[in-house]
């Protein structure tokens, strides 16, 4: 079937509308909401419906509200290879119009019921209801998956293609089977119903089966234990009996030897007493013959030891006298040793001395100089310290000369000069203020002076004439300027300390002479006193040397005395003391020669001294060894004598305490009793062993001693058997208490009834085994079977679906297809899913891909249909819509495809697509 | 005594179970075997029997319920004369042994007499029984010999030997246990020291020799038997005379069929129809043949509904070799198509190649088939 045209008038909201579509290839019909896309859809439903008279509420409802007009519509189609134009109108005017015109050019015409009917059959006949239902996607119904299974031109076209006819006829057995597995097995496989239920009895009756079982292996186990126990019992029982009489024989045995055994203890107690007197006296003997073996023992070692006594005594006298010889030779080396030491302290004490005055000349010496140079800087420092002129004040005194010159000169010249000239004698006084120069009080004969009166001058001669010269005003200046000068020139004269410039600057030049003196004789102070104040160390070495102040002063005289040595009281005395007895000892040293008096010689001297000092100090050496070795004898010796002397009282002590023992003993017992009495014991001793030894032999002869430990030990064996006896007894009573609770308990009949049902359930279970094998091998087989057929069987439509998907989703994509050739499930990048549990999304695209597949299969034959969708792709983003577009638009290479939308955004990407605009 | 005449009886073996019963069968089982010692108490007082000997195995185990144990009391009431019990192997006299337990001292009925030792036992004057009870379940020799071997002959008094065991020429070698010397009994026999020799452990009522009998047990215990289910009516003295007279209710029967038609599955229908006593019998099928599926399914169903009419019907596994032989026209007949027909195919198939669970399959699937169809 192609739908070309549709037409409507008055029909809803639609006053007058018509639309073509495209024979082949894809139609999308635009509009907004409520312009009556919908209704074109409708429209094409209700014409084939309803015929024009009917009364169905759905005629009402496509009435324009509110208008009494007849809703008309008119449809031109192919259908069945022929051309058709259809057209009726409802309610008002009614009317039915169908034109034919036939594959062969035929035309026909209808009208009214006729027309109807006609139209009715021929889409009846054309169009397979199931797949014009299933190829129209009305709006909202876009995400339903079709099931297409019954529609005959996909099955026809499916079968053709595949080969492979429906098996409809085996649906009955299909389902008797699954019923028939599900007996017995989940769909899963796993037991189920009776068949599990029987499974678990069988495992449950097996348990109780083993336990009874094995109740039972117990009671076995105990009626074995039993008959063991039974015989091990009457075996031990039997020996116990056996072996109580051999107890019983041995008891009697034994009654008839202990006879024997208290006689032999009785003589056996006999010869231990005897036995104890014989060990007394032969103690008694034996500690007399040890009393005279001391006493001779003791004589001996007295004599001995006092013989080693005297020796050692005479020994020690030896040496001690040889020790005192070695001290007195000692003493004498040790006094030659301090004379030679005595000597060459001596030596070295006159060496010192010498060198020391040699040092105190040089000091001296040097003292008397530095002396001088001390006067010297004390001299010109007294100089220096007098004179106070300096060259300022020397400049001053000449200024000031100067000045006294000039005023005197102004005074001269401004003042009267007056001459006075004493001419007898009488004196002539003078006096007055103002006067130039000293005035003498009084003139000497012929004594005159001339004055330059400034102020008043009064000369007189005492009762004859005073005349008084006064100087006029200007006069008093002059000498003040004058005195002025002068006064200043006699303060400098005076801070100078001289009488006039001349000498001012005489005294100015001895002070430079005085200030180089002074530093020379400094430098040479400084190199004088660089080793220290000679007069110091002059002061040590004349201390010792013994020198009083006296000696000081001439202690340049080196023709001095030695008094240090020479002073020396008795040495020489002394010296000869020593020397004078031990000629023979000494005789290789030389008497001290006289001392030199020159360095050299003493040093001579010392070496000498020294060299003698050293000999005797190895003499000292040897001669202390020597003594210290008759010492160590001495003392050894000495020692020695001591414990010979020790020992020898020891010895005689001994003997003394021995020869009282021996006296003692002697006075109870003599020797010749003593031997007697242990001759007796022994004697008695023997008999009485003679008399055990033949009851012994006795006892021996009856077994005495082996009897008790007979009966001993067959008393511990009955014992053991008696214990062994009761511990079989208790066993068996415990077994055969057991043996009879099981009894009781039916143990047998227990393990007989949990058999039996173990049987019944094993049997039964065996017989569900075999049917539900059975069962599952004929699902397992049929089911296989019915997989391969109906994979082959769907193919053709399956691999449409994978075809067109593909393009969408890529190569992964793959559907498998139900026995009503509805997608199950879909897989795409190896994961396959339900269909349910797809998206939104993906569900519409796929409902939509199958319905595209399924028109692309049913394209060929004379049932197909176009492909209507209202209003889908409402769920499919902006990428897959592209993808989708590129599909619906292949689609309609194949067939019609018609899409009624108020959104041609989700189209815009449909191929060669027909637009077609409703306005409002 | 010139004679005397007593009944014989053995392997009572009360507290046996069959699995092959049911629960329903072995209850009514078990309840016939006493019922059965209860006639034989009966044929005691009808027979005008001295006594009633037993020789050995009356009980199952030692360690039988104490319902059993009671209710053997209870039959044993019914006997009207002593009644004379030998041990056996089953019940042997061993440690924890049924006769001396309290539950059996307790309640054993005066007339019965166990024989626990060899000693001669005068039941009657001038009547003696010696009995050798097993002490244990493994005697090291002739079980019988230590109650006779050693007795002299005693003119004027019956001698009853009451024995339990297999005899040298019945046992064919096999027994676990050694035999009882047949040679020296009849030679006990033929020199008068005993006059009639008692045996048990043997179910089948057997004839050694006039005076050498097994009784067997009162009531079938196994279609193997021979002859089972009788009490021995004896009367010795001069002269022997021993009549086996039944007491049992109950049979257990093998039945061997070739099945390979319809004709062979009907008369298998009619030999199950001819048999007596059908709640009282215990079929064990032993087949073979081939059969169609829809005999097969047919036979199924034959032997299932026998199952419930008989005490047991049930094929003997180790001889039971029918074969479903499905031809083409079985599967033309369901009109099966596409998968259906190719799942037949493949396990006819199968079967044919030597599969046995094929067998079961496609008989299954046949009958699911016909059924849907």
């Amino acid at each position: 079937m192609r739908l070309h045209s549709l037409a409507l008038r008055d029909f809803r909201g639609v006053k007058d509308r018509s639309v073509r579509f495209r024979a082949l290839g894809t139609t999308v019909v635009v509009g907004d909401n409520e312009v009556g896309k919908s209704s074109l859809v409708e429209a094409f439903g209700l014409i084939f419906d309803l015929p024009d008279d009917s009364k169905s509420t759905r005629i009402r409802d496509i009435q324009p509200v509110g208008q009494d007009v007849g809703p008309e519509v008119t449809v031109e189609l192919s259908l069945g290879g022929r051309e058709l134009t259809y057209a009726k109108r409802w309610l008002k005017n009614r009317s039915t119009e169908l034109t034919a015109v036939e594959p062969d050019g035929r035309r026909r015409s209808w009208t009214g019921r006729e027309a109807h009917n006609e139209a009715e059959r021929l889409f009846h006949e054309n169009v397979d209801p199931v797949l014009w239902q299933t190829l129209m996607v009305s709006q909202g119904q876009s995400l339903v998956l079709p099931t297409p299974a019954d529609a005959e031109p996909l099955i026809t076209a499916v079968t053709a293609e595949s080969g492979t006819p429906v098996d409809g006829a085996s649906m009955p057995l299909v389902t008797a089977v699954e019923h028939e597995y599900l007996r017995y097995w989940t769909p899963r496989g796993k037991p189920t119903g009776d068949f599990a239920r029987s499974a678990k009895a069988v495992a449950a009756a097996e348990l109780a089966a083993r336990q009874a079982l094995q109740a039972m292996d117990e009671v076995q186990s105990d009626i074995r234990r039993a008959e063991r126990l039974n015989l091990d019992l009457e075996d031990v029982s039997g020996r116990l009996t056996d072996h109580l009489a051999g107890v019983e024989a041995l008891r009697e045995r034994k009654q008839a030897t202990d006879e024997i055994l208290l006689r032999r203890d009785s003589v056996r107690s006999r010869a231990e007493t005897a036995r104890a007197r014989l060990e007394n006296h032969t103690r008694t003997r034996l500690d007399r013959e040890r009393l005279l073996d001391e006493v001779e023992r003791f004589t001996r070692f007295e004599a001995e030891h006092a013989a080693r006594r005297a020796d050692a005594e005479l020994v020690a006298r030896t040496a001690a006298e040889l020790v005192q010889a070695a001290e007195a030779t000692l003493t004498d080396v040790v006094e030659l040793k301090d004379v030679r030491r005595t000597e060459v302290q001596a030596a070295e004490r006159r060496v010192s001395e010498l060198m020391d005055r040699a040092e105190l000349d040089r000091l001296i010496g040097q003292q008397t100089e530095l002396v001088d140079v001390r006067a010297r800087i004390a001299a010109a420092g007294t100089v220096l310290d007098r004179i106070k002129v300096d060259d300022a004040l020397v400049a001053a005194l000449e200024d000031a000369r100067a000045a006294v010159v000039e005023a005197r000169a102004a005074l001269a010249a401004g003042v009267p000069e007056v001459t006075v000239r004493r001419l007898g004698a009488e004196p002539v006084e003078l006096s007055g203020t103002g006067l130039e120069g000293d005035v003498p009080g009084e003139l000497g004969f012929d004594e005159s002076i001339e004055l330059l009166v400034s102020g008043e001058l009064v000369v007189g001669v005492p009762g004859q004439v005073e005349v008084t010269v006064r100087a006029g005003g200007e006069a008093a200046t002059l000498r003040s300027r004058v005195d002025d000068a002068v006064r200043r020139e006699k303060d400098l004269l005076k801070k100078a300390g001289v009488k006039d410039v001349a000498a001012a600057r005489e005294l100015l030049r001895k002070a430079d002479t005085a200030s180089a003196e002074l530093n020379e004789a400094r430098r040479t102070e400084t190199s004088l006193t660089a080793g220290g104040d000679p007069g110091e160390r002059i002061a040590v070495l004349t201390a010792r040397l013994g020198i009083g102040e006296a000696d000081e002063a001439g202690a340049g005289d080196s023709s001095g005395k030695q008094p240090a040595v020479e002073g020396v009281p008795g040495q020489m005395s002394l010296f000869e003391e020593f020397t004078s007895p031990h000629d023979t000892l000494f005789d290789d040293f030389e008497v001290p020669e006289p001392e030199p008096d020159d360095l050299a010689g003493a040093q001579r001297a010392l070496e000498t001294a020294r060299d003698g000092l050293a000999e005797s100090e190895r003499l000292l050496a040897d001669a202390e060894f020597a003594a210290a070795q008759a010492r160590k004898a001495a003392d050894e010796d000495r020692s020695e004598a001591q414990n010979a002397r020790a020992r020898a009282e020891l010895a005689a002590e001994r003997l003394a305490a021995a020869l009282d023992s021996l006296e003692s003993a002697r006075s109870v017992l003599d020797d010749d009793a003593v031997a007697a009495a242990e001759s007796e014991a022994t004697a008695d001793v023997e008999a009485v062993l003679d008399e055990l030894t033949a009851v012994q032999e006795q006892a021996d002869a009856a077994g005495a001693d082996q009897v008790a430990d007979e009966l001993a030990a067959a008393l511990e064996v009955a014992k053991r058997l008696q214990d062994e006896r009761d511990r079989l007894r208790d066993a068996l009573r415990t077994t055969e208490g057991r043996l009879e609770q099981s009894g009781r308990d039916g143990l047998a009949t227990r393990r007989d009834v949990a058999e039996l049902e173990l049987a019944a359930v094993r049997t039964e279970y065996e017989s569900l085994q075999r049917r539900a094998g059975a069962a599952r091998r004929v699902y397992d087989t049929l089911s296989r079977h019915r997989a391969a057929a109906q994979t082959k069987y769907s193919e053709p439509l399956q691999s449409r679906i994978d075809a067109l998907g593909r393009s969408v989703y890529g190569p992964s994509f793959r559907v498998r297809l139900d026995d009503d050739l509805a997608v199950a499930e879909r897989e795409l990048d190896g994961v396959r899913l339900p269909v349910e549990a797809l998206s939104t999304g993906a569900q519409e695209q796929l409902a939509i891909i199958t319905r595209l597949a399924i028109s692309h299969l049913v394209s060929t034959g004379d049932g197909s249909v176009p492909v209507i969708f209202d209003d889908a792709l409402g769920w499919s983003d902006k990428a897959r819509l592209r993808d989708m577009g590129a599909l619906l638009g292949r689609a309609g290479d194949h067939g019609q495809v018609i899409i009624l939308t108020c959104m041609p955004d989700r189209y815009e990407y449909v191929p060669k697509a027909t637009f077609i605009t409703l306005d409002g | 005594m010139d004679s005397i005449t007593f009944l014989h009886s053995s392997d009572w073996q009360l507290g046996m179970m069959r699995r092959f019963l049911g629960p329903d069968g072995q209850a009514r089982w078990g309840q016939a075997r006493l019922d059965a010692v209860a006639r034989i108490g009966a044929v005691a007082e009808r027979t005008g029997a001295a006594f009633v000997v037993v020789t050995g195995d009356v009980f199952e185990h030692n360690q039988v319920e104490r319902q059993t144990i009671l209710r053997a009391c209870e039959a044993l009431k019914r006997i009207p004369v002593p009644v004379v019990l030998l041990p056996g192997n089953h019940d042997a006299l061993e440690p924890g042994s049924l006769w001396t337990s309290s539950q059996w001292l307790a309640h054993a009925p005066d007339h019965v007499t166990v024989l626990t030792e060899t000693t001669p036992f005068r039941i009657l004057p001038g009547v003696e029984i010696v009995g050798a009870p097993w002490r244990s379940r493994r005697p090291l020799s002739d079980p019988a010999a230590p109650a006779y071997a050693d007795l002299p002959a005693e003119p004027g008094t019956i001698r009853i030997l009451l024995a339990h065991g297999q005899l040298t020429s019945l046992s064919g070698g096999m027994s676990e246990v050694p035999p009882i010397d047949q040679t020296a009994l009849e030679a006990a026999v033929a020199d008068g020291r005993l006059q009639y020799v008692g045996l048990g452990d043997r179910h089948s009522t057997t004839r050694v020799t006039d005076r050498i009998w097994f009784s067997g047990t009162q009531e079938v215990t196994s279609p193997e038997e021979d002859a089972p289910g009788n009490v021995l009516k004896v009367t010795v003295g001069g002269t022997i005379e021993v009549e086996p007279i039944r007491v049992g209710a109950w049979h257990m029967v093998d039945h061997r069929v070739e099945l390979f038609d319809e004709e062979s599955i009907a008369a298998l229908e009619d030999w199950f129809a001819d048999l007596p006593d059908k709640e009282r019998t215990y079929v064990r099928l032993a087949g073979d043949g081939s059969l169609p599926l829809p005999l097969l399914a047919r036979l199924d169903s034959i032997i299932d509904a026998q199952g419930e009419v008989f005490a047991s019907v049930e094929r003997w596994a180790k001889f039971w070799t029918v074969r479903p032989a499905p031809d083409a026209a079985d599967l033309e007949s369901l009109q099966l198509s596409g998968p259906a027909r190719a799942a037949m195919e493949e396990l006819r198939q199968a079967l044919a190649g030597g599969d046995e669970g094929a067998g079961a399959a496609l008989s299954l699937m046949h009958r699911l088939a016909r059924d849907a169809g």
